[in-house]
């Protein structure tokens, strides 16, 4: 294999990769097992590290490994693993086929403000919020982009064909609801996927290397590549070919020189380059061939770059303190009064693991198969923009169900058996005795009740022969069954209130049941 | 043209204009037939003692066989009771095995096609799949149809009804020429017993509206406008308490019965002494007594008791 054959062997690699995780946040039917999503995504830097902060696993194996190719090679993971990096390739593409060959011109990276920002992520991260990866993640960006944008087209899809075929009296496509999407957070993704394809559209991979933070991470340890990308000074016969084919425009052609912290390991350039004028050197001689010309200004940038973006954290630091927690103001009226945190999901631990571990991916909103995980907006508060929550008006979770708990590629949720799930409170059940049926309108109902998978509601003798709702809290698990069910309008008359940190619900007592010896031989009519 | 294929050339037409305007007055027309009911040798046949498929196989016997319900080229909808993700020993779900047994004697009769669905209350892909009911449907040929889309049901007015005016209903309802309601036997919070009319709470749309406007009339209503051709209620294994979910499989006792009626007041009033309550307690079943939908005084009636 030559050099040459490695831009092949990119592309071959990262529309594999594009292709499986598109199809993990397309997957109508549910057909890919958490495990082998789990493995995959073990893979996707930023959210293994998360999920390395929590526990070890095969998701630590994939982060090292990232690391340790980088620390290596370079930047690969941009051009290879990344689904982000890929869209934008693809928009590249796209806009080289609409604008003509794209020629691209070298330019200098903006190091201030790709290494501002990730010393903005870390300054949040370790104060509790994801704010900045919740926006800028590329896994997760590319996630609520699929999941948000992409999916509901084909669930449309879907549906349509679904109609099509009833009429030919075949029900083999159903129907699958398409809930009514969070305004703040369809509308954010989709300021981002234009900016985005803006970006890409004009200047390659600047995303990339300018507010991606798993970009300014790589490229920080890139500088340190064993092995890096050099133009032989004695065989480049400066024709400027690599420059016009480098996405990340990071090749100063008539320099002979390489921002190697800044190349995403394409390999455009060595494909490009007609004689062998680019090669492999080590980490000493690329140093020499690479080196800036103005480093000293380079540092004094980024010195003046990593104020400013502190200056930024601070304030937004404060921001999120005066916000204090969930934004009340931005609940529904439809909820009661008293329900002010969303209720978080299973294997989440509570609020307070959930928001600072959470990327914002919603590959748990994806797979949820009653779809009462949704994505929120600012209900976690600024610090937890786009988090998913628990939302008991469109659905209940289903008792021994733990899709999520076992799919979510950052540690956000940890896996849970059905077993542990069972006895998870996530929260409280509630009730308000005055707006219920039974009370209001003297009728019969106990919907909630009836979908109480461990009848923490129970219905118990009320007048005129009715039966009233009752609560054993103790045995609560915080499904939100009870909530769906409730038919009260608007508020209903009984609801979840969050636990902020997630507690053990006692299992339900079960009785032993005597049966009668004369059920079994006579009818008694 | 008879009720069957003006559905269905209804449907082709509508699945591309998107309109099920037509469909609600054409269910009306043809609702409430007490035709079966003159013809059968029984008013309520009780069967005792054996498997729930067998039990159906000589239930059904001694009204003279599926072919009575069941002509040479219909169709049928079989509505079993799929409302819980639980596994058949919770006795939340109708017996797999009953549902098997009673399409297999549909295409005996020489039905077209049978179609199973429900309108569950847990996820519907883990209700179809965990109750059995969907490998036990497709196993002996019928459709499994999903009910969890509004989309599938249409506009009806129920004429009469004193709490319940209209409701979406099942278009496989609405289309099918006959309709076998199959619910199984159990306890129930609101409705105290959850039988054959509490079934058909599942081909309707929207349950929220019966809970908050009197819960027995509804069911009661709906009864009056769309009898089942047949009724067969699954007593085989029955949840005693904490129903119609249940709790645990502790919950349930054997009970080794089932009873078939073209009857829905006859046979709930039987299930309901069954269960060992009495009638009285049960509202929703006077409520449609009261209406002539049918008849509680079992004293009075043809009963047919075999054991297996």
């Amino acid at each position: 294999m030559e050099l040459k054959d490695l831009k092949r062997v990119r592309i071959v690699v990262s529309i594999l990769v594009f292709v499986v995780v598109t199809y993990l946040f397309l997957d109508l039917g549910n057909t890919v097992s958490p495990r082998l999503s789990s493995a995959v995504l073990a893979f996707q830097l930023l959210p293994a590290l998360t999920k390395t902060l929590v526990s070890l696993g095969l998701w630590s194996i994939g982060a090292v490994a990232i690391l340790a190719i980088t620390l290596f090679v370079g930047r690969v993971y941009c051009s290879f693993l990344c689904p982000l990096g890929t869209l934008q390739d693809l928009v590249i593409h796209i806009a080289g086929r609409i604008r003509g060959r794209r020629k691209f011109r070298y330019s200098r990276p903006e190091y201030a403000l790709q290494y501002g920002i990730l010393v903005i992520t870390l300054l949040l991260f370790a104060a509790g919020s994801l704010f900045l990866l919740n926006i800028l993640e590329p896994f997760s960006l590319f996630g609520r982009i699929m999941q948000g944008i992409v999916r509901p087209i084909i669930i449309a899809g879907n549906n349509l064909v679904g109609l099509l075929l009833r009429g030919l009296d075949s029900y083999a496509v159903y129907t699958i609801p398409l809930h009514a999407p969070a305004v703040g957070v369809l509308g954010s993704t989709i300021v981002l996927l234009l900016a985005l394809g803006y970006l890409s559209y004009y200047h390659g991979r600047l995303f990339c290397n300018s507010l991606c933070p798993a970009g300014a991470l790589l490229s920080l340890v890139s500088r340190f590549s064993l092995f890096q990308i050099v133009v032989d000074r004695e065989t480049c016969t400066e024709c400027g070919l690599c420059e016009k084919v480098c996405k990340a425009r990071c090749i100063e052609s008539k320099q002979k020189r390489i921002d190697y912290a800044a190349c995403i390991g394409c390999f455009n350039c060595l494909d490009a380059c007609p004689t062998i004028g680019l090669k492999f050197a080590g980490l000493k001689v690329a140093r020499e061939y690479n080196h800036l010309p103005t480093q000293e200004t380079g540092r004094r940038r980024f010195i003046a770059g990593s104020a400013l973006a502190l200056g930024g954290a601070i304030r937004t630091g404060k921001d999120s303190a005066s916000a204090g927690g969930p934004d009340s103001s931005s609940l529904d009226a439809r909820l009661a009064p008293r329900q002010l945190t969303p209720v978080t999901p299973p294997g989440s631990r509570g609020v307070a693991h959930f928001t600072t571990r959470c990327t914002a991916c919603h590959l748990c909103v994806t797979v949820c198969p009653t779809q009462v995980l949704r994505p929120a907006f600012l209900e976690y508060g600024v610090v937890g923009l786009f988090q998913p929550k628990m939302d008991y008006w469109t659905a209940y979770c289903t008792y021994d169900c733990v899709i999520c708990t076992t799919t979510c590629p950052t540690g956000a949720l940890m896996p849970l058996t059905p077993d542990e799930k069972k006895r998870v409170q996530l929260g409280k059940a509630h009730f308000v005795k005055d707006d219920c049926i039974v009370v209001d309108k003297k009728t019969d109902c106990t919907a909630c009740s009836e979908h109480c998978p461990t009848k923490a509601v129970k219905a118990v003798p009320y007048e005129k022969n009715l039966r009233l709702p009752e609560l054993n809290n103790d045995i609560c698990i915080g499904c939100g069954a009870c909530e769906k069910a409730c038919p009260t309008k608007p508020r209903k008359a009984i609801y979840v209130e969050a636990n902020p940190v997630h507690l053990q619900a006692k299992l339900p007592e079960v009785k032993e049941l005597e049966q009668k010896e004369e059920e079994l031989k006579e009818f008694p009519f | 043209m008879n009720r069957r294929t003006f559905f269905k050339s209804g449907l082709s037409a509508s699945a591309i204009t998107g309109s099920y305007l037509l469909f609600g007055k054409e269910g009306v027309a043809l609702s409430g037939s007490a035709f079966f009911s003159d013809i059968v040798p029984h008013d309520l046949v009780a069967v005792r003692g054996g498997e729930a498929d067998l039990m159906f196989d000589r239930g059904i016997d001694a009204l003279g066989g599926m072919k009575t319900f069941v002509r040479k080229g219909e169709t049928v909808a079989v509505k079993p009771n799929i409302g819980w993700d639980v596994s058949p020993e919770r006795a939340g779900n109708t017996n797999p095995g009953l549902v098997r047994r009673i399409i297999e004697h549909c295409f005996d009769a020489g039905a077209k096609q049978v179609y199973v669905f429900d309108h569950t209350c847990d996820n519907w892909q883990g209700c179809y799949s965990r109750s059995g009911i969907e490998r036990a449907a497709k196993d002996a040929g019928a459709k499994v149809v999903p009910g969890d889309s509004e989309s599938y049901y249409q506009s009806v007015s129920i004429p009469g009804g004193r709490s319940l005016s209209e409701a979406k209903e099942h278009e496989i309802i609405l289309g099918a020429d006959v309709f076998i309601n199959v619910p199984v036997l159990k306890s129930h919070s609101g409705a105290r017993l959850t039988i054959a009319m509490k079934n058909l709470m599942g081909v309707v749309w929207d349950r929220g509206f019966w809970h908050s406007n009197d819960l027995h009339q509804c069911i009661a209503d709906f009864a009056a406008y769309r009898k089942p051709d047949l009724n067969v209620v699954d007593a085989y294994a029955v949840m005693k308490r904490n129903g119609p979910r249940g709790v645990s499989v502790k919950d349930v006792v054997t009970m080794k019965a089932q009873l078939i009626s073209t009857d829905i007041v006859a046979v709930d009033t039987a299930a309901v002494k069954l269960f060992g309550s009495e009638p009285e307690a049960v509202r929703y079943i006077h409520l449609a007594a009261d209406r002539n939908v049918g008849r509680m005084d079992l004293e009075n009636l043809k009963i047919k008791k075999i054991a297996v």
